[in-house]
């Protein structure tokens, strides 16, 4: 096992493959705990928790999980990692298990998670599912921590995470707060993703 | 009655599961490219969606709730709708082919839809009795299937439009998606 | 926690006893076969198999509606695959690629009446049945954008171009196109296509009997794109350096440069050039579909036989001729003297050919050395081509004397290596035809001293191409029209001394629309004559037509042509065909090739168990014109045809050097530029015929654009 491939499969979750732009998976939680960046960092945290350790896990047990009921064991797995986190966000940033509310136990039927467990942690080998579970985790809470701080700055005209109870603007655009600003916010941010990262491949 | 009419017409258009809670999202994005498969996909989760809030609500109530363990509440109702799922797959099949060749390539797809699990714990979380959450549940599905078919009446014109390059497929239809949001914000008044 | 793990393996093995019985009680018997299928597809869901994605494509393949080469994005890889599966094998499948026939103009007529679509289907939506033309490509790109693989890109003149080698073949474009300019098909549909009444077709191209698509060749060679030209030619004529020579080029009839009172484009002056520059360019040969292990039996090297050949082979077959003379070519070889027709360029045209593949048994007659019997057993079918070379008799007193030739055994003996000495002598030539014609200026070059031609009719009935007729007359043809040989005298030893002939005169218009020549009574005239050739036509021979192959049920008619299916081609046994002159009496060699090419695609189809029958609204051979095609064209004024280029009559009777010379390249563009592009460019006959019926003035656009046309400034 080379460290050239560890570094690539962990990288490619960063910019190459990112979930949720590159990569169109994981949109639920993309869109609706993105009203801050500091939502979007909790979220995206917990999803990496999650993803290191189930992709782990199946990695580890895919030789003796039979073909027939993987997915099943897959879902089952990743619930057990995803009440986990319900327990110590719960326990430890009740706040922020309160404004996540409903999408941490949502967490288990993520795309991503499961999707990652399918396309990569049933072929690799731990170490391997590891690294690619950490790159994806890592990328989905880059782009949810950026979408988030997009959102939060013009639609309320704050940056919690950076700034505390700072307030930049009087009046700010607050469509973006809204479902429907979800939408086209990251829409418009994949546009640019594409822009400055030249046409998607097909 | 008059609470029930409020639950339905809140569930469908007021805060409607896909464009106001942003829960089944992947395949709101994945299958509305045409009519006919947006059609398949909204009657499958009417039908799953409807079944899972009363399964899920009776396993809450005289399951985990009476042992005081609620918090592996995730784990049991997710385990429950993918075997509910596989269940109605295998059923479809033997005894209504006609109906499984419409709706059956759609059932996998709903395992993983977070509209289904999301729905259920809403159900619980705002304690609903059964009536209330066989209809919330039933209203769901059906303010998804609304805006799914409409999200693909509009997508099947994106064929004939020119898009820059960059923002084409989801990009767009993330945007459109938006707009279509916007105008569900209209029926804010209703109640 | 112990109750919570409880609770859930509760639920759990609750749910798996659920599903277990489940599973019995709703036992479906899923095929293994599909699950594996899926898992070989490539899951790209690109609908290029015609099926709702890869998973219903994989059930379509296990029931047995889909070949297991079904998926166009996987390639052959996947295809192995999958038959390995289904436990069956295949040959590697021949590739589909996306291809448009639009070529045309700047079909203004859509771009004017733009009202802000940007898509070619909303033009279409928005115009609907009221679209001018039905094949126009509206130029808007929606196919560009459609291409999953990035295969199309918009040319420099607005047409889609199609990338060969990223084309997958999986229809996208086609099923986005509204028009059906852009379609998917193999190489063998595309060299097996017919005219059909729903094409854009130039007149040119209605009439030629081969269906050569002549304005693209000739828009090809003004480009300088030879070898592209050369190419859609022989997508329907494999022997172009021999017809750009000889073909009598009846497409010419049609041009519509003739409607505006201009002499017509040179067709073959083009033909022959791009030909003879293919011939001192060699090229890559062309692309042959996969093996099909078929093989055919070709009796009959000529024309017929070669291009049947040709294209039996470029689709994968193993064609095999059979001919009765030393060397292959048929009546090109032996009919047509050198002077035409240098058998070096014969030579080169024939071994093209023979070079992809085509197996040759020649000293071979049908009959005498195999019998029908033996080509059953080697061979999947067989086509009979042996052309007509049996000559019609004067039928007049006195033909078995020593001096009476028959036409085409005169023309053959100079190829058959036979002296023949006419060194002072005077003959006679009977006959009006291209084998009369060749009579006349072969026995000139063999030193006869004075020719005569005698023929019933007028000049102007003659069925000779009318450059044959002016060329013998200024090498010195005496011609001696209406008359006709009543009888041929002899010495005592046999031999021929005098011909006796009667005076003609035209009377009423027979079958053919030819006024039919009547005798004049009493008005015989004798004249001294040394060698009388007759060639007034020629019928099949009957030598072939043994016992077994009547016992077979092959009919001949009482012209000695083979009855077959008027557009099959295919006979009353359904493993032989017939074409060419065989089929259908002596005709022109453009005929004999155009049917040889509708004989491959029968022959294919039988060989494939498909249905012999052609779709609705083909043209098998040359076609009626339809009247709108010849509306004249404004804005476009006469320009002078460049002449052919010909050795000095002097030098030329004395050998059989080419008469005809090989043009420049500037003469053949000049020539090449009087093409009017009908077909390939819209001149919007309808808006030309409105304005002209209601007096109205053209719209300003539609007259701009035709005055700016490059080919017509």
């Amino acid at each position: 096992m080379s460290a050239s491939r560890l570094v690539k499969e962990f990288s490619k979750g960063l910019w190459r493959e990112i979930p949720p732009f590159r990569l169109v998976l994981g949109l639920c939680p993309a869109l609706a705990v993105t009203t801050t960046a500091e939502n979007g960092l909790g979220m995206g945290i917990s999803a990496t928790f999650v993803l290191v350790c189930s992709n782990g896990l199946i990695s580890l047990l895919r030789k003796v999980i039979p073909n027939e009921v993987r997915v099943a064991c897959y879902i089952v797995i990743i619930a057990t990692f995803v009440v986990c986190v319900e327990m110590i966000t719960k326990a430890y940033f009740f706040e922020l298990s309160e404004s996540l509310g409903l999408f941490i136990p949502l967490i288990v039927v993520n795309c991503i998670i499961l999707g990652r467990a399918e396309a990569f942690a049933k072929k690799n080998g731990v170490l391997l599912s590891r690294a690619d579970g950490l790159g994806m985790g890592l990328g989905f809470t880059l782009a949810l921590t950026g979408l988030g701080a997009i959102r939060e700055f013009f639609g309320a005209g704050t940056l919690g995470l950076v700034f505390g109870e700072q307030v930049f603007f009087d009046q700010p655009f607050a469509f973006l707060q809204q479902a429907p600003g979800a939408f086209v916010a990251l829409g418009l941010l994949l546009g640019l993703m594409n822009l400055v990262g030249g046409s998607r491949g097909r | 009655m008059n609470h029930t009419m409020e639950l339905v017409i809140g569930a469908i258009f007021i805060n409607n599961i896909l464009l106001a809670k942003f829960l089944g999202n992947c395949p709101f994005l994945g299958v509305s490219k045409k009519m006919e498969t947006a059609v398949g996909m909204a009657g499958a989760v009417v039908f799953v969606l409807t079944l899972a809030g009363m399964i899920t609500w009776l396993v809450e109530h005289y399951l985990l709730a009476p042992f005081g363990i609620e918090y592996i509440r995730t784990m049991a109702f997710i385990l429950i709708i993918a075997t509910l799922v596989q269940f109605v797959e295998l059923f479809l099949r033997k005894s209504i082919p006609a109906l499984y060749q419409a709706l059956g390539i759609f059932l996998p797809l709903i395992t993983t839809n977070c509209a289904v699990l999301g729905v259920a714990i809403i159900n619980i979380q705002e304690g609903y009795d059964l009536f209330d959450a066989i209809v919330f549940s039933a209203a769901s599905a059906a303010g998804f299937g609304l805006a799914l078919v409409l999200f693909a009446g509009i997508r099947e014109r994106f064929e004939t439009i020119r898009v820059p390059k960059q923002i084409e497929g989801t990009g767009i239809g993330l945007v459109t998606a938006g707009l279509l949001a916007l105008s569900f914000f209209a029926f804010k008044g209703m109640i | 926690m112990g109750i919570s793990a409880l609770v859930m393996l509760g639920i759990g093995l609750g749910a798996a006893a659920i599903l277990a019985v489940a599973a019995r009680v709703f036992y479906v018997k899923v095929d293994p076969r599909i699950t594996a299928t899926e898992d070989a597809l490539p899951g790209a869901n690109c609908g290029g198999c015609g099926y709702a994605g890869c998973a219903s494509c994989a059930e379509a393949i296990v029931a047995g509606k889909a070949p297991v080469d079904a998926c166009i994005a996987g390639g052959p890889e996947v295809a192995i695959q999958v038959a390995a599966i289904m436990g069956t094998e295949i040959g590697v499948a021949e590739p589909r690629t996306a291809n448009h026939f639009c070529t045309g103009g700047d079909r203004a007529e859509r771009k004017f009446h733009y009202e802000g679509a940007l898509d070619c289907r909303a033009l279409f939506d928005l115009h609907g049945g009221d679209l001018r033309c039905k094949v126009g490509c509206f130029g808007l790109a929606t196919c560009v954008r459609a291409c999953p693989f990035d295969a199309i890109v918009m040319g420099p003149e607005g047409y889609p171009e199609v990338s060969a080698e990223k084309c997958t073949g999986c229809g996208t474009c086609e099923r986005v196109c509204p028009t059906k300019v852009i379609q998917v098909f193999k190489l063998s549909d595309r060299l097996m296509h017919f005219n059909n009444d729903h094409e854009c077709l130039p007149p040119c191209r209605q009439l030629c009997p081969a269906q050569i698509d002549i304005p693209s060749y000739i828009d090809l060679a003004t480009k300088g794109q030879y070898a592209e030209a050369v190419d859609v030619i022989k997508e329907r004529n494999p022997l172009p350096l021999i017809c750009g020579r000889v073909c009598p080029a009846p497409c010419e009839a049609g041009c519509r440069r003739v409607a505006i009172g201009d002499e017509p484009v040179h067709h073959n002056y083009i033909k022959r050039f791009v030909a003879d520059w293919e011939m001192h360019h060699p090229q890559a040969p062309p692309v042959i579909s996969p093996e099909t292990g078929k093989t055919v039996a070709v009796i009959g090297g000529g024309p017929c036989g070669l291009s049947a050949a040709y294209y039996l082979r470029r689709l994968g077959h193993r064609p095999v001729i059979f001919d009765a003379k030393p060397a292959l070519g048929g009546m090109a070889r032996y009919g047509i003297p050198e002077y035409r027709l240098p058998k070096k360029t014969l030579d080169f045209e024939i071994d093209e050919i023979l070079d992809l593949g085509v197996e040759v048994r020649c000293n071979q007659q049908m009959g005498r050395d195999f019998t029908i019997a033996d080509l059953e057993s080697e061979f999947d079918a067989t086509l009979l081509a042996m052309g007509a070379w049996d000559n019609s008799s004067l039928r007049c007193e006195g033909e078995d004397l020593d001096g009476v030739w028959k036409g085409t055994e005169f023309l053959q003996k100079r190829e058959l290596g036979i002296k023949v000495d006419l060194s002072g002598k005077r003959v006679v030539v009977v006959g009006g035809g291209n084998t009369a014609m060749d009579a006349c200026r072969s026995s000139l070059r063999m030193g006869a001293g004075e020719v005569t031609l005698l023929y019933r009719r007028t000049r102007k009935e003659m069925p000779a191409n009318q450059v044959e007729i002016d060329a013998a007359e200024h090498e010195g043809v005496k011609y001696h029209l209406l008359a006709a040989p009543k009888r041929l005298i002899g010495d005592e030893k046999g031999k021929l001394t005098q011909i006796e002939y009667i005076k003609m005169e035209l009377g009423e218009p027979d079958a053919s629309g030819r006024r039919r020549p009547v005798a004049i009574e009493g008005s015989n005239t004798l004249m001294d004559v040394d060698v009388v050739i007759a060639a007034i036509g020629q019928r099949p021979l009957k030598d072939w037509y043994t016992k077994d192959l009547e016992e077979r049920g092959l009919k001949l008619t009482r012209w000695n042509t083979i009855e077959a299916d008027e557009k099959t081609l295919q006979s009353d046994v359904p493993h032989i065909f017939t074409a060419g002159d065989l089929w259908s009496g002596p005709a022109l060699l453009i005929d004999a090739i155009g049917t040889g090419r509708r004989v491959a695609r029968s022959i294919q189809r039988f060989l494939l168990g498909l249905d012999l029958g052609f779709p609705e609204g083909t043209f098998v051979g040359p076609q009626k014109l339809a009247v709108s095609n010849l509306v004249p064209v404004l804005g476009v004024g006469p320009r002078v045809r460049v002449s052919q280029p010909e050795l000095q009559v002097a030098d030329r009777i004395k050998n059989f050097e080419e008469v005809d010379l090989v043009v420049s390249p500037e003469s053949m563009r000049d020539e090449a530029l009087r093409c009017m592009r009908c077909g390939t460019l819209c001149y919007f006959n309808d808006e030309q015929r409105d304005a002209h019926l209601s007096g109205r003035p053209l719209r300003k656009k539609v007259g701009e654009l035709l005055q700016n046309s490059p080919t017509l400034r």
